[in-house]
């Protein structure tokens, strides 16, 4: 039996992209894990803007084409800052002292639920069909199964129909298909920020479609109700910037639950979202990934796929997948919903390069039809953990004094370390995440969300007790001032949440 | 249960596509699936169009169900490094190692691991052209490469027209010569379109041809004085069924021209006849290459699970070595050689190499005409009396009246199939739904 190595996770959540239009050509800025693990010798770049990648890359490889260096540039900039933490990950028994990932955004805490589910004999079915080439929108079974699904936890008040749909190995890969189908080259989305960045490379890699960002700031004014707020009018000011730019928008994406926000839109905010991309025929990708992982019962968490009358079904496009919400980003398992016949063939004609194994589409709609398994086992236990982790890593924050925003959805809470700041510059930003890289945990700066003020950052709490507690601590030392890397979880024991289970 | 319903194959054998330049944005036609899949039923078509091996899922089902495939561990769970888990890449590098007959062992480091082969085409299109380069193409050839450069890459193929005349120095029908290569790209050059790289397909599809060592040399070597990129698709490798047939990978070579623009593909979709499992390899000494795939592989990721399967698979030499290689090979000469009796016994000329899952069949005398529009009608009497074929125009063969014949099926499917086939070119119109004279072919390894 071969060993199976710890995984080398690559966290896409921290992969840097060009924020706004005027960047776009000049800001593959270096990976702020570049920047982290740059040899002395090396000149440091200034971060925002960051010169023409092109030249940069002109003498990298006389092998690859100029679409190929930039897209070795992005593993190469994200590999050299992951390279730091893969090399010294953290492990109880291996490795105390390695690095506590608070940076990627999985769900590590329900793996127990998971394999056993996944381990149960009705996974294991071999048949001719799942091992010959398949309908590349997917097996007729799996869609028809994902349209129940989806109708039964989106409170569709009419059903969904499997002809709507179309599975592939993930979201990313849907990205890169939509903006390929929806965009010529060179032509946009609209993007709030912060958002979640590596986006930025799934809709350019393939696609060189570019993202618009719509600037979100923490202030609260006018008629907002919080942080961050996405309103119409910001919308139509990205809008228009662009247009006079002479950037062609053609969508906007929306992620709800939001990351990194952990935001959820009202059933009004959604509408007066579609509503405005009605206006200028924009296409809308609905994100919702982290669908099942509201956690917090107050939050009415409501799906595009809920509302009645939707302004423009034939532009709106609604998103999910299985690495989120259960908890497998390695399994590969993405669907897209969309009435629009047009796009969905179109999607399906490039899902042969993303397919997916006829022996996992089996899987997956083994899983999703267990509804027994996900309302009374899974998602009960899931958002416990969830919010029993929550909790503690809000308690801990609070009293630290430092603030952040808190929504019940999602992984993550978004962190306001702007206090820590000598100055409020992405470079003090960059110091301070390298501050806490060297006291041995690992976060996502708001740099890499493309968020417009520095010091917000990113903290994933999705893990279990012991490692958060040994992650805050080293947190607690970085912003306290102290040096020492901290390595035993001493006071942790008896902060274990009752319904943990290793 | 749900029903497994009946499989709703997207051939990709039979797509056609552009295959010279000029052509590009004029030939994306209707499947030839959409045609079959009108009538799924009792007197449905016989596909002898797709190149999937049919013969073997017994063996299959069973080494794929038995429990050391199920294995969930979180770490298969979580975000993988998106060349393939490492576990895998040695597998693979031991693998091919092993069966390419390499002198020396293959790196790990130098696997990458990905959904297929098609995605592969795709993503080293992407990184080796500019938008409207390249490849070199020698016809026929399998069509739905074409697609595969394009539809994301917005790369082309220029095609390397080979003829069935067998002239000069040929030894074959079909054969490519650096004369034909050079041919090829200086008529590129001149027509401004610039070639970054040569794909070679070996053992061949559609006509199952086997290059010498020293041809591939050639071939290499051709490349090399032209920098260009060769991408050698070795998906057939293990399907070499006429043990006289002597096959030799690229990867067997000693010191290859120009092993930092030498790029090997294979997959398990052929070998092991599972093009629904979505597992391919890229084996290349050249880092940026290998990187540049790698970072578009988050979008041809492989489910952790299969990554597992697909090791184990491999690593089990003695179920490869003694269960299924010689019983795979058994049953598809079996097959071929039940197939290529009742063409001898038509009179009807094809090319047979002891690889692959089809034959090249020369319907030229049955043409009125030299036409492409007489070898589509007569691809449409195929397939109005339930027969489906694939036509050369979908493999941009210069010479109309070829046709591809799988017969990597079951007994009483070619049987039929041959039957339908008799009856269109003797000139009857009916269609035969009884296998009447079928049940004395059965060949005798063959089991349901």
């Amino acid at each position: 039996m071969f060993t199976l190595l710890q995984k080398e996770s690559r966290a896409p959540a921290t992969c840097p992209g060009p924020a706004s239009t005027q960047d776009l050509d000049s800001n593959y800025g270096d990976g702020l894990e570049r920047e982290c693990s740059r040899k002395p010798d090396q000149k440091v770049p200034e971060f925002c803007g960051v010169g023409d990648p092109t030249a940069m890359l002109s003498s990298d490889s006389s092998y690859l084409s100029s679409r190929g260096g930039i897209i070795k540039w992005f593993w190469d900039s994200a590999e050299e800052g992951y390279r730091t933490y893969h090399m010294d990950e953290y492990d109880e028994d291996k490795n105390p002292s390695g690095i506590i990932n608070l940076g990627t955004s999985e769900n590590k805490l329900c793996f127990d639920l998971l394999s056993r589910r996944l381990s149960q004999s009705d996974m294991l079915r071999v048949e001719p069909s799942l091992l010959q080439y398949p309908d590349w929108r997917g097996h007729q079974f799996l869609r028809e199964e994902v349209a129940r699904f989806l109708s039964f936890y989106c409170k569709r008040p009419t059903p969904l129909k499997p002809e709507n749909v179309v599975v592939l190995n993930g979201c990313a890969s849907l990205f890169s298909a939509l903006a390929t189908v929806l965009c010529e080259v060179g032509e946009a989305f609209l993007i709030p920020t912060p958002y979640y960045g590596a986006i930025t490379q799934h809709v350019y890699l393939y696609g060189h479609v570019r993202l618009v960002c719509v600037y979100l700031d923490s202030e609260v004014t006018g008629l907002d109700t919080r942080p961050f707020q996405l309103t119409v009018e910001r919308l139509e000011m990205a809008l228009q910037r662009a247009n006079s730019e002479g950037v062609k928008v053609k969508g906007l994406i929306l992620i709800n639950p939001h990351n990194p926000l952990g935001d959820i839109y009202s059933p009004g905010e959604l509408r007066d979202y579609l509503e405005f991309a009605k206006r200028h025929e924009l296409h809308v990708m609905v994100d919702e990934v982290y669908m099942l992982s509201v956690f917090e019962k107050s939050a009415a968490y409501c799906s595009v796929l809920s509302l009645e009358g939707l302004p423009d079904p034939q532009r709106t496009h609604v998103m999910w997948a299985t690495s989120k919400d259960f908890g497998m980003s390695g399994l590969r398992f993405g669907t897209l919903y969309t009435e629009n016949r047009d796009v969905a063939t179109a999607v399906a004609s490039l899902c042969r390069y993303h397919g997916l194994s006829g022996l996992v589409q089996y899987q997956m709609a083994q899983l999703l039809r267990d509804r027994d398994w996900i309302n009374q086992v899974y998602l009960p236990e899931n958002h416990a953990r969830l919010k029993a982790a929550h909790t503690y890593v809000a308690g801990e924050l609070r009293a630290m004094g430092i603030p952040f925003l808190s929504r019940g959805a999602g992984f993550f809470i978004w962190v306001d370390l702007r206090k820590f700041l000598p100055e409020a510059t992405f470079k003090e930003e960059m110091l301070l995440w390298r501050r806490f890289l060297d006291n041995k945990v690992l976060l996502s700066c708001g740099k890499t969300f493309e968020c417009k003020e520095p010091g917000w950052f990113r903290l994933v709490f999705s893990d279990k007790a012991h490692r958060l507690c040994l992650g805050m601590q080293r947190v607690r030392q970085v912003l306290g001032g102290k040096s020492q890397v901290a390595e035993e979880p001493r006071s942790c024991q008896t902060q274990e949440p009752r319904s943990q289970r290793r």
